[in-house]
């Protein structure tokens, strides 16, 4: 009976499911497709060159130099957003907490928040003459700082809007995982007499391993795709201090026209990123299931 | 000493640090709001300071010469139209992966995944070459199809989980009956997908909403800037206006957040099951 009924007719297929993969395969598979043909062809996209455009990759020092502010961005991030998320949630967890519901709302809201306002108010508490930070730092009697101008900072400082934004997120994903854990379970243990700590390190910590597992790969892979701030922000400069693999990439395909090489970047990007997220859930271990 | 009086002393580092953390979060966009209704020598004159005389003129600025109102009429035009179709098509395809067994499937599944896997903005040389060859730079409805493209995965999924949890007990009953797919997928289920429709309807709004580098690649008329596109626009003209900026960026967040204040549990709902199913 069953087996009959929901047995997928062409027509159906036509119907439903072809439109709708057009629609995908026109703005998602074929620039894939087309990103992956491109990145074998010379900078400018004119001509075939084989696998150089590959080892050209490879031993450009920009990209790696932009691999590497990604990865300096995902470390930053891992600890600023999971991790800080990590104790919000545990702190909200708590009996003593008190307006939770607030704290928890007040803390989501910058994600909904657009990146690009995000990276513009953050420019601006880095401004100069009339940032909140130099404000701070001449009320303690200190000279005004050059922010985001300074490339040696300059990759840290725009690693902290993004903390700021999506703390909240894992916050949430924490707090859904925390809430699954059954209230038995902390009643129990604090009948025995465990504090906070131990109620941490020893039920909460082994009972949320999946929960931060996709935390993790979440917070990775979001980062290594990181685009939007750093654009509005420094554009990757000064110099080339907070280049990220997306903004080279777009940097090489829209300022330099080098539509060619842009590909391999982006091509670049992907293979790497990929391998990042895979690496690291291979070593948190357990499987990433999509069900 | 008690375990009340613990309990007690912990209390209140506890509710301090909970507290500096939600005024870390929000302080820096209620300063934006009141900020906003400050004139820049005002603003020059103190950083914190309330508005002594809340003004609207920065708002009234960025409407008579930043080209505000094109920019808020092509973000809601881009919105109101891509989310019919995602909502749309998502369901749809929810439906027979739910519901139907068939050949290919798997494959299929995964070539939706790879829509979610990949950096999105490793699509945007190829999409601009795509769309210059095939003419369609530059128009109100350019952005459309690679906002409902780039959507469709995770709603997808979103749909097919919710779906999966209706028994399949009540389309049976419809089908006996003689209910076409038409009349049992809109009929039917759809109207008890709602809440998923609406978690789906908001996820997109936001996404679609605050939407940069495919809006400032594919359409480059000033006409069809969305407002994230005119505000980098805007902030790079007027870049002493601090506080015609800041008007800007409160202009482009207001809508979001409005929403964000009518449905936080549902946005905090739908973005966490999002980004698990991510």
């Amino acid at each position: 009976m069953r087996e009959n009924l929901f047995k997928l007719r062409v027509s159906q297929v036509l119907k439903y499911l072809v439109p709708i993969y057009l629609v995908y395969a026109f703005a998602v598979i074929l620039p894939l497709i087309l990103s992956f043909v491109y990145s074998f062809f010379d900078d400018y996209g004119t001509s075939f060159s084989g696998w150089a455009p590959y080892s050209k990759l490879l031993q450009d020092s920009d990209f790696w130099l932009s691999f590497k502010n990604n990865m300096i961005l995902v470390l930053i991030c891992v600890a600023g957003q999971v991790g800080i998320a990590f104790i919000i949630a545990s702190l909200l967890m708590s009996k003593v907490l008190k307006l939770r519901g607030i704290h928890r709302r007040a803390i989501f809201l910058p994600v909904v928040l657009a990146p690009v306002v995000t990276g513009y108010l953050w420019t601006l508490f880095y401004n100069y003459q009339f940032g909140i930070l130099n404000w701070f730092v001449k009320l303690f009697g200190g000279d005004p700082v050059l922010w985001l101008d300074d490339p040696a900072k300059a990759i840290y400082l725009v690693s902290i809007p993004l903390v700021w934004q999506y703390v909240g997120l894992y916050l949430i994903i924490f707090l859904a995982g925390m809430q699954n854990i059954s209230k038995e379970i902390y009643d129990a243990v604090e009948i025995d007499g465990a504090n906070w700590r131990q109620k941490t390190m020893f039920i909460t910590f082994p009972l949320l391993k999946n929960v931060t597992q996709v935390a993790l790969v979440l917070c990775i892979s979001g980062t290594m795709k990181t685009f939007d701030h750093i654009f509005v922000m420094t554009g990757g400069g000064p110099g080339r201090s907070t280049m990220v693999m997306a903004q080279y990439s777009y940097n090489n395909a829209f300022l330099m026209t080098k539509l060619g090489y842009a590909s391999t970047v982006s091509i670049g990007m992907i293979v790497l990123s990929g391998a990042v997220v895979l690496l690291v859930s291979k070593l948190i271990g357990g499987k990433t299931d999509s069900d | 000493m008690t375990n009340k009086m613990k309990i007690g002393l912990l209390a209140v580092p506890a509710n301090v640090l909970a507290l500096l953390f939600t005024i870390t979060a929000i302080f820096p966009i209620v300063w934006m709001v009141y900020t906003s209704l400050k004139t820049n020598p005002e603003f020059s004159l103190s950083l914190f300071a309330l508005p002594s005389q809340p003004t609207l003129s920065n708002y009234e600025n960025a409407f008579r010469v930043g080209n505000l109102s094109s920019a808020l009429f092509s973000s809601v035009f881009n919105t109101v139209l891509t989310i019919p179709l995602i909502v749309l098509g998502s369901f749809i395809l929810g439906y027979f992966f739910a519901r139907y067994n068939f050949r290919g499937k798997t494959t299929i599944r995964f070539v939706l995944l790879v829509g979610m896997l990949i950096p999105i903005h490793s699509l945007l040389v190829p999409l601009f070459l795509q769309f210059k060859w095939f003419g369609m730079l530059d128009t109100r409805f350019t952005l459309i199809i690679p906002y409902v493209a780039f959507n469709l995965s995770l709603t997808t999924f979103l749909f097919q989980s919710f779906i999966r949890d209706i028994p399949t007990e009540i389309e049976e009953a419809a089908y006996i009956d003689g209910s076409t797919t038409d009349y049992a997928l809109f009929r039917i289920i759809f109207p008890i997908c709602l809440p998923m429709v609406s978690t789906a309807v908001i996820l997109n709004v936001l996404h679609t909403w605050n939407e940069l580098p495919f809006a400032f690649i594919l359409n480059r008329s000033a006409e069809l800037f969305t407002l994230p596109i005119w505000l980098t626009y805007f902030s790079g003209q007027y870049t002493t206006d601090y506080t015609g900026k800041i008007a800007g960026l409160v202009i482009t967040s207001l809508p979001i957040v409005i929403l964000y204040l009518f449905f936080s549990n549902k946005i905090m709902n739908g973005m966490s099951a999002g980004a698990v199913k991510g």
